[in-house]
């Protein structure tokens, strides 16, 4: 015995009324759904309203209509009005009683965040906003711009963490706060510069996995290279994982508050110390390593002085193909496509005119400084400062002139001391 | 005498995919061969029966002492245990297997067992009384010295010397010891999907804002420098301009 339906009945239930065109809410309608203009459709969904996010997308109307669909919140940045951007800097997110927490440690070598932190905090953001949960940055005192970076809560550390190393005390700062914050996901930096072995260190405190080295990661899935590199191993997310450098990009679009929160307290054993910097012959670091490269091209005619001249600078020594083929300089140090892919922070290109095969080899130099006699080379565009003038001449002045401001220095030094 | 305990594993050789002597763990025995007047005790969780345990001992070494415990097991209980009964005062581990899960766990979780210090990343190492003078490879080619007490857990770095090669009639000579030790079988890797490594494309770093047109130019153009041109000045004016520009990106120290 089933009852006997009435689907015309059904229907006429369903008609919203008040409307020119009949309209039927055929999903299950909430209790007390009734306004057109909600935020959220019957079904719970959020309601999309065509128009509006078509009017967001112009970037322009005359001459003639153009839409911008790439960028949807930042089109309106395009046209340049000062009120559209004060607009958007003011819409701070803010997430007051999150679901869950989300640690951020970041690595900041030197005391500043770096590209790897700030991709650090965007899986992080990632993690959290896939369940309404809140990122939290573990920094060090003085450190700003990480609400932008995506952080909505900071907590320093004290900046002598930063400083020296002490890495049994940084972990020992990174478990008190995992132990007080009790964060679903804990994230660090893969990186030399220490976050690596913080990671590590605070996973084998704690006796639990590390997924270590994470390539790609999404809420539900995580993925890292294993076997030599041969093979990728994927699971959910760990609790604690470590974020290879470049695997995410960076946080984009909204910012948060970056509240900070208080510390908790710690302690730790100190079994390593007498730390200091050793001095490193600067022209004896391998070219892919090295931060500073003085190159050599074709305009280089004393070897001696140009030598003289990386030492006085504390410079590693390279050189385009065509001097490493003439035997000038061994082929170790040949720069381009053919030699190293440098990656240094630094570069002064000595008499190199830029083939690409060169600047293939240097994509990756933040700052660049040419000398060059012809003020159309390659190598004068590619440079952040460029000078048109013979390189040969302006060697002798260079090595004058930093010996004389060594000297100065040097002179100070006695004097304060 | 100085004690010196020094873990080595099997690697995987990048291209062929055959087994081969982990290079880290190689630079670190040699790290350990050349302490001068150490009692050097290799250490290898696995089976005793791999070939590639030969070329360790052709290092010079007279014998290794094999944990014998089944393949896709922890080795970390029984390294511990077998370390415990020893108690040398340093221990020696590359900083990352290859072939397993390479998570560069072992060194952390050995120090733990132990409760020893652990310092990352060694180049090279020398050993006083009860303490030992390190030093760490750090990032673009700087160095960097500490000193930690014994006991004391070191990860070697691919910047430490390099491993000598592996003398054959020493590699026969040796004596491999294998001594029965339990593991328990790691669960961890079994709840993982493993799957053959493919190259991922690489991400570009896309500028967001602007117009589509100036997007459109930073992601195809190469970067060009939007700094200062000089234009035929006097040999001392380029000097001073190049060297205001290092001292300003700090590139040169001003202390």
């Amino acid at each position: 015995m089933r009852t006997r339906r009435d689907p015309r009945a059904e229907r006429q239930a369903k008609l919203v009324p008040g409307t020119a065109r009949p309209r039927f809410l055929v999903g299950a309608a909430p209790a007390g759904f009734a306004n057109a203009g909600a935020a959220t459709g019957p079904t719970g969904r959020p309601r999309r309203d065509p128009r509006a996010s078509r009017a967001a997308a112009v970037v322009r109307t005359a001459p003639r209509l153009r839409l911008d669909w790439t960028n949807k919140g930042q089109a309106s940045l395009a046209i340049g009005t000062a009120q559209a951007a004060a607009a958007v800097k003011a819409a701070v997110r803010v997430i007051e009683e999150p679901a869950f927490l989300v640690l951020a440690v970041l690595d900041q070598p030197g005391g500043a965040p770096s590209d790897h932190d700030r991709q650090l905090i965007a899986g992080a953001r990632l993690l959290a906003d896939a369940g309404g949960g809140a990122v939290v940055a573990v920094t060090v005192e003085g450190v700003s711009g990480l609400g932008e970076a995506g952080a909505d809560r900071l907590l320093a550390l004290p900046a002598d963490l930063a400083e020296g190393y002490e890495p049994e005390r940084h972990a020992a700062a990174v478990l008190a706060a995992i132990e007080t914050l009790k964060p679903r996901h804990v994230l660090f930096a893969e990186s030399a510069d220490g976050g690596a072995d913080l990671a590590r260190r605070v996973a084998a405190a704690l006796g639990e996995r590390l997924f270590a080295g994470v390539e790609a990661l999404s809420p539900d899935r995580a993925s890292r290279r294993a076997r030599g590199g041969a093979a990728e191993m994927a699971r959910a997310p760990a609790r604690l994982m470590s974020v290879a450098a470049d695997a995410l990009p960076p946080h984009e679009g909204t910012v948060h508050e970056a509240r900070t929160i208080p510390a908790p307290a710690f302690e730790a054993e100190r079994r390593i110390g007498a730390v200091r910097p050793l001095a490193v012959d600067p022209d004896l670091i391998p070219l892919t390593e090295t931060d500073f490269i003085l190159s050599a091209g074709n305009g280089v005619t004393d070897w001696e002085g140009f030598a003289e001249l990386a030492r006085v600078l504390g410079a590693t020594r390279g050189g385009s193909r065509v001097v490493c083929d003439e035997g000038h300089l061994p082929r170790e140090r040949q720069v381009g496509a053919s030699g190293s892919l440098v990656r240094a922070g630094c570069y002064v290109a000595y008499g190199i005119a830029g083939a690409p095969q060169h600047l293939q080899g240097i994509t990756e130099v933040k700052r660049v400084v040419a000398i060059n006699t012809d003020l159309h080379a390659e190598m004068i565009k590619r440079a952040d400062l460029a000078i048109v003038a013979d390189a040969q001449e302006v060697m002798p002045a260079l090595i004058r002139h930093a010996l004389e401001r060594r000297a100065e220095r040097q002179g100070k030094e006695r004097r304060n001391a | 005498m100085l004690k010196v305990a020094v873990l080595l594993s099997i690697g995987r050789h990048p291209a062929s995919g055959r087994p081969r002597r982990a290079p880290l763990d190689a630079r670190a025995l040699e790290l350990a061969l050349r302490l001068p007047g150490a009692e050097i005790h290799a250490v290898h969780a696995g089976d005793p029966a791999e070939p590639v345990l030969r070329d360790y001992l052709g290092m010079g070494l007279d014998r290794l002492t094999v944990l014998e415990i089944p393949a896709g097991s922890d080795p970390v209980p029984a390294l511990v245990a077998h370390l415990k009964a020893l108690s040398p005062d340093l221990i020696l581990a590359g900083r990352c297997a290859e072939g397993g899960e390479d998570s560069g766990m072992l060194p952390y979780l050995v120090a733990q067992g132990l409760g020893a210090a652990l310092l990352p990343d060694v180049a090279d190492l020398s050993a006083g009384e009860g303490t030992a003078t390190l030093t760490q490879a750090l990032p673009r080619g700087r160095r960097r010295q500490a000193e930690a007490r014994f006991p004391l857990v070191v990860s070697v770095h691919p910047a430490a010397p390099e491993p000598r090669q592996s003398a054959f009639a020493r590699a026969r000579r040796g004596l491999v010891e294998a001594v029965a030790a339990s593991a328990p079988q790691d669960g961890f890797i079994g709840e993982c999907e493993i799957r053959p490594w493919r190259p991922r494309p690489k991400r570009l770093r896309l500028a967001a804002g602007g117009s589509a047109l100036e997007r459109l130019k930073a992601a195809t153009e190469t970067k060009s420098g939007q700094g200062q041109v000089l234009v035929r000045p006097t040999a001392d004016e380029a000097a001073r301009a190049i060297y205001e520009y290092l001292v300003e990106q700090r590139v040169i120290g001003t202390s």
